[in-house]
């Protein structure tokens, strides 16, 4: 089976506004979900670097990686059948009902 | 507490009672005038929980992990912000000492009760108002946060955060410490934390949207932190009778709604639904509220409570005890609210014309004329004798008084009965 990628990104100061019941209930949920399913990886804490050459010239500046203050908060590898049934997944995840966004990106196996 | 039914992994309400423990704890580390900073900590613990653990898992001791990740968000902020001045690389010296100690060793746990009892006790400081001090326990040693305190008092957001604002502003201004008070300063405070509690527990148990899940949390935190205090080495008698009181009330929470959400009176309610186990609390502190002399207003009510409680239905209720406490209430508080439940104890032990009698000279009192409960009680009585018309014209002012949903629903499926019914019955 194909193996499929979800990337997490959020913006941190959507959770700032959590109170501590709403932060354990979002863990809650999030586990559950991985129970279902999934392979998980975490990143690092900070928001990474972001790697370009530049008239010649590499440059690794920090992250964020683009305009927005969104991070990218961890990853989850997934099999899915194709495509629709990786996004169907995703779908479910409650990440979307805190206001992130999720990446979803086909790896290919070597 | 059990475990959540989602996962299985974490306590109910862990991480809520977890924040109101570490705050306390590191605003006695950081002094009260560093609240704030006690507070950013603790969210910045929480927010790395929770940007790990749905990646990594949920540790073994998650009390334990935010503990620790809390101190070395505590180290961080105290070199980062400079608050301290000098005194900075021995808070940090404090800082990473207390680390290594873990929840659930003994004296930890003992050193942690006795950090959130004098949170209470100082947000119960007479400087603040009785509005903000439950604000303030309820944000502080509660761990609630802003928008569920104002969910609870169907306020708004951002009054409740001016409050808090407000509030430790005060802390700062007026120089408020830890410190228990000493002698007779020690009683008065005492009495004000047990009125605030009181209180919270009150605004939790008024009848609102049945389902609204928060406002039985208050119920619970009041009953909380009511034990809290009842553990200490400064409980006294009427800190038991308060906490009687809250847990024989609060084991009736579930029987007070029915399917529908609509209320369900004391005496219609199916007793078998009454908490067991909050009862067995209720009648343990009460049974240690009779050591000494002291009879306060908490005893008497704990024992209407515990009256009703014994009672294994509501024809066994015995009234004439009730009506016995109800006096001897009326005589340590004169007021019309009490005199009206006195009233509805007299039509139970002497009948309606009586209890309507023991009502009328209470028409006068200004605090009870848009009291719908007053009005409702009027109209249940004035039912009870036939006299219809007239309950009806008392259960329609009752209708216009300022009431929750379930209850408006509940006075006008009387009205209708009333309306209805023959007159000749």
């Amino acid at each position: 089976m194909p193996r499929y990628m979800l990337l997490l990104h959020s913006d941190p100061a959507n959770w700032r506004n959590l109170s501590p019941e709403e932060m354990q209930k979002a863990i809650e949920k999030y586990t559950a979900w991985v129970k279902k399913s999934v392979d998980s990886q975490r990143l690092t804490e900070d928001a990474g670097k972001v790697i370009r050459r530049q008239g010649g010239q590499t440059r690794a500046t920090d992250g964020p990686y683009s305009e927005t203050k969104e991070i990218l908060g961890g990853y989850y590898t997934i099999e899915a059948a194709n495509y629709d049934e990786a996004v169907k997944l995703a779908l479910s995840h409650p990440h979307l009902d805190y206001g992130g966004t999720i990446e979803v990106r086909q790896v290919w196996a070597m | 507490m059990s475990a959540s039914p989602e996962t299985g992994l974490l306590l109910e309400h862990l991480f809520r009672h977890q924040a109101g423990r570490m705050v306390a704890h590191f605003t006695r580390l950081f002094g009260p005038s560093n609240l704030d900073l006690a507070e950013e900590t603790v969210q910045e613990a929480m927010l790395r929980a929770l940007q790990t653990w749905p990646y990594q898992g949920v540790p073994e001791n998650a009390a334990a992990w935010l503990f620790r990740v809390g101190h070395n968000a505590a180290i961080d902020a105290v070199r980062r912000k400079q608050l301290l001045g000098e005194k900075t690389e021995a808070m940090v010296a404090e800082l990473s000492r207390s680390a290594i100690v873990l929840p659930g060793d003994p004296d930890v746990e003992e050193q942690l009760r006795d950090d959130e009892l004098r949170m209470i006790f100082m947000c119960c400081h007479p400087e603040i108002s009785r509005d903000a001090s439950v604000a303030l326990s309820l944000k502080t040693v509660g761990g609630f946060g802003v928008r569920e305190i104002a969910r609870a008092f169907l306020a708004d957001d951002t009054a409740i955060a001016q409050r808090l604002v407000r509030a430790k502003r005060l802390i700062r201004t007026q120089r408020l410490t830890l410190e228990m008070p000493q002698g007779p300063e020690l009683k008065r405070r005492l009495d004000s934390v047990l009125d605030v509690i009181y209180f919270m527990f009150n605004e939790g148990y008024a009848a609102h949207e049945g389902a609204d899940l928060i406002r039985q949390d208050l119920c619970l935190e009041a009953l909380r932190l009511g034990h809290l205090v009842a553990a200490s080495s400064i409980a006294e008698p009427r800190v038991h009778a308060l906490v009687a009181l809250m847990a024989l009330q609060a084991a009736r929470l579930a029987a007070r709604v029915d399917q529908a959400g609509d209320l369900v009176l004391l005496e219609s309610q199916d007793r078998s639904r009454w908490d067991p186990q909050l009862t067995a609390v209720g009648f343990h502190h009460f049974n240690q509220s009779m050591s000494g002399d002291e009879v306060s207003e908490f005893h008497v009510q704990a024992a209407i409570a515990a009256t009703h409680a014994r009672a294994a239905n509501s024809q066994d209720t015995d009234w004439s005890v009730i009506l016995n406490l109800y006096d001897q209430l009326l005589s340590l508080n004169p007021s019309p609210v009490v005199a009206l439940n006195r009233a509805v104890a007299v039509s139970k032990v002497y009948g309606a014309a009586q209890g309507l009698a023991a009502i009328e000279p209470l028409e006068s009192e200004s605090k009870l004329r848009d009291y719908y409960l007053f009005l409702a009680v009027r109209g249940h009585l004035l039912m009870e004798l036939g006299r219809l018309p007239e309950a009806a014209v008392a259960l329609r002012a009752a209708i216009e008084c300022p009431c929750s949903e379930p209850e408006r629903r509940f006075l006008k499926r009387k009205l209708d009965s009333c309306q209805t019914e023959p007159q000749d019955q």
